[in-house]
C-alpha cells in the first residue's frame, strides 16, 4: 500500500499560505442521524436534543442539534481540504455556537489559515485555521481555530 | 384523571441550576465510556471526517500507530457528554469552547472518565434570569493519563428566576 496515494496532493503543509480562504464543496443536512444518534452514542443526557414532546413547549418548538454535532459536522466538512494529511489535530479555540441548529437545517463550511510555522519535527508543520459552519440561509452556526500538524510534501509525497 | 401510580410517583429531578455552582467546586463524573471500533468509524464517516488515521488501519499503522486513531471530535464530544448531566443538563445553551489541548492519541479499546472544575460564574447583565458558568474540564484513559482539557461556557438558568430559554 502506498500511502501517499490515499490521500490529497493539494493539502500538504507547503499549500496552506496565511490569508487563503476556502469554500468546501459539500454540505450535510442535519437529521436524526446527526443529531439524536450522536447526542445519544456519546451519552449527551439533555434532552433537549432527543424528546421533541418536552421541546413543544419551549420557545424553540422542536428538539435543538447538540451543538458538539454542529461543530464536529463543521470541521468534518472541512477536513478533507484541511486536515486529511494531518499527521495530528492539536486543538481548538475560541469556539462559539452563534445560533441554533434545527433538524432540517444544511451546514457548509469555510475555513481560513491563520497561521503556518515549522514544528519540532521536520517531516511536518504546524497550520491554525479558522473555520466557520453556516446554515442554508447563509448565517453563521459556529465558528473557532483548529491547530493542526500537517505533512510536508517534502517527506512524505513519495511515501 | 392520571393513573393512581401517576398521582403517586415524584420526579426524580437531574441536572443542576446557576445557584448550585460555586467557584472552585470540582466534579467526578459518572460512567465513563470504552470507546470502541463502531463508535469511531460512525462518528467519523458520519461527520464526514477525511483523515485515513480514523478510519484506514492500515494507515494508521504506517504512521506508527497500533491500530486506527480515535477522532479527536470523538475523544471531545464523549468527554462532553460525560460531563452534561454535573453541569448542564437543566441549563441553557452551549456556548463555547476555548483552550481545548490534545494531549495524547486515544485508540479503540480505551475508556474515558472526565473531572470538571467550576472555573467562573456570573449573571447575565443582558438576560434577567439566567447567568454564564465557565467549566475546565479534563479527560483522562484508563492509565490516568490526560488525553485532553478545555474550557466550556454555558448559559445555566437560576432557579429564583423560573424562566424559559
Amino acid at each position: 500500500m502506498k500511502i501517499s496515494s490515499l490521500t490529497g496532493r493539494g493539502n500538504y503543509f507547503e499549500d496552506f499560505v496565511v490569508g487563503k480562504v476556502m469554500r468546501h464543496a459539500r454540505g450535510k443536512t442535519v437529521g436524526e442521524t446527526e443529531n439524536v444518534l450522536i447526542t445519544n452514542l456519546v451519552m449527551n443526557t439533555a434532552q433537549g436534543h432527543f424528546n421533541e414532546h418536552a421541546m413543544k413547549d419551549t420557545s424553540f418548538g422542536q428538539r435543538l442539534s447538540y451543538g458538539g454535532v454542529n461543530f464536529s459536522l463543521a470541521l468534518g466538512l472541512a477536513s478533507q481540504d484541511t486536515t486529511e494529511n494531518a499527521l495530528a489535530e492539536l486543538g481548538l479555540d475560541k469556539i462559539r455556537l452563534r445560533a441554533p441548529v434545527f433538524h432540517g437545517d444544511t451546514i457548509y463550511a469555510y475555513s481560513e489559515v491563520l497561521e503556518v510555522k515549522p514544528s519540532d519535527r521536520e517531516d511536518a508543520g504546524e497550520v491554525r485555521f479558522r473555520h466557520w459552519g453556516v446554515n442554508q440561509d447563509d448565517k453563521v452556526v459556529f465558528e473557532g481555530e483548529r491547530r493542526a500538524l500537517i505533512k510536508r510534501r517534502s517527506h512524505w509525497a513519495d511515501k | 384523571m392520571a393513573e393512581d401510580f401517576m398521582a403517586r410517583a415524584e420526579l426524580v429531578p437531574k441536572g443542576r441550576l446557576y445557584e448550585d455552582f460555586e467557584v472552585g467546586q470540582v466534579f467526578t463524573h459518572h460512567w465513563g465510556r470504552t470507546i470502541n471500533h463502531g463508535d469511531n468509524s460512525l462518528f467519523t464517516t458520519l461527520t464526514l471526517n477525511y483523515n485515513p488515521l480514523y478510519f484506514n488501519r492500515e494507515y494508521a499503522l504506517a504512521h506508527g500507530h497500533p491500530d486506527v486513531q480515535v477522532n479527536p471530535l470523538l475523544v471531545f464530544n464523549t468527554v462532553f457528554g460525560l460531563t452534561v448531566e454535573d453541569l448542564s443538563e437543566m441549563g441553557g445553551p452551549f456556548v463555547g469552547v476555548d483552550e481545548l489541548t490534545y494531549h495524547l492519541p486515544v485508540y479503540p479499546g480505551d475508556t474515558l472518565t472526565a473531572r470538571s472544575l467550576t472555573m467562573d460564574k456570573r449573571e447575565s447583565a443582558s438576560r434577567p434570569g439566567v447567568g454564564l458558568v465557565t467549566w475546565h474540564t479534563e479527560g483522562f484513559n484508563q492509565r490516568d493519563e490526560r488525553v485532553i482539557d478545555y474550557r466550556r461556557t454555558n448559559i445555566v438558568r437560576l432557579r429564583s428566576a423560573n424562566v424559559s430559554l
